[in-house]
């Protein structure tokens, strides 16, 4: 019998979600058919960029992010799609792909890095299907629900 | 430059790290974010981190792309903020990228590559109020940054 081999599902970022209580904050990414949602917590400074970028705010000194696209400008390369693929102890792993001499390569990162590139750089984000299986199976569209009626600052995309 | 010191400055809540030249004769203190001083601090102590954090991704790319840290240098201030470039080998040429300097500096440390100011933004502090600062300072306020 053949293995039915799963594309990557394609996410966009629909906020970021401060949680007040703690040094942290959560990327929500959803599938485009608006079914499944992956809240990734990450650092204060990583959703801080994510949040910047997803508002385009420009900051007056570039930030880390910032440099990493201006080095990828300047010297002539692109990131092409960042892919979340894999998840372990609850903590998820990506990679950030980029074009290099017209080879592919592939990163191995943090997905809040990822994710902070991925929308500078304005490229897709995917995750494979196993990861979204495997992050439970708890009604996270009601969860979200809640979040979304308290006055959490957040970006509709 | 190197990088003598990592502090936390509990008045403004940020972090400093203080770079010296070799004989010890100049100072630059500059003031940085909490991400950044973990990453240069991280880096000092050689530490790796469970999973890449933001400078060992950005050094990571720079690995694959073959693109070298030639050097760092703080070049100027302005307003008080510090403004740096990293300069780059790539392919034959050279590349000159804007950055602030605690991004220069945790790069530049990942690739072992030297940090420089320029005189103009050492001579942009007067030694008095380089003196006047290193009064304010209390000797509880040095201590090694947590990470």
């Amino acid at each position: 019998m053949m293995m039915e081999i799963q594309d990557p599902v394609p996410l966009t970022v629909h906020g970021v979600l401060i949680d007040p209580n703690t040094d942290t904050q959560i990327v929500i990414l959803r599938d485009t058919k608006k079914t499944e949602v992956l809240p990734i917590w990450v650092g204060t400074s990583e959703g801080s960029s994510i949040r910047l970028a997803l508002e385009e705010i420009i900051p007056p000194r570039p930030m880390s992010h910032d440099l990493m696209m201006d080095v990828a400008e300047h010297l002539g390369f692109s990131f092409t799609k960042v892919i979340v693929n894999e998840v372990k102890n609850n903590t998820y792993y990506s990679h950030l792909y980029l074009t290099y001499q017209g080879e592919e390569r592939a990163i191995d990162c943090r997905p809040s890095d990822a994710i902070a590139i991925a929308v500078r750089a304005k490229i897709p984000i995917f995750v494979m299907p196993e990861v979204l299986e495997r992050k439970g199976s708890q009604n996270l569209d009601s969860w979200l629900a809640k979040l979304d009626s308290n006055a959490f600052d957040q970006h509709k995309s | 430059m190197n990088v003598r010191g990592l502090l936390f400055d509990p008045y403004n809540n940020a972090y400093i790290v203080i770079l010296r030249d070799n004989n010890n004769t100049e100072m630059l203190p500059i003031w940085i974010g909490k991400s950044e001083a973990s990453a240069i601090s991280f880096a000092l102590e050689r530490i790796t981190p469970p999973r890449p954090m933001t400078h060992d991704l950005m050094k990571t790319i720079l690995d694959n792309v073959n693109a070298k840290v030639i050097s760092t240098v703080v070049t100027d201030m302005k307003d008080n903020t510090y403004f740096a470039k990293i300069h780059l080998l790539y392919g034959d040429s050279e590349y000159t990228i804007d950055s602030r300097p605690s991004d220069a500096i945790a790069v530049a440390l990942r690739a072992d590559a030297p940090i420089f100011a320029t005189g103009e933004v050492l001579h942009k502090q007067t030694s008095e109020e380089l003196e006047r600062w290193l009064e304010n300072l209390k000797p509880e306020d040095f201590g090694k940054f947590e990470t």
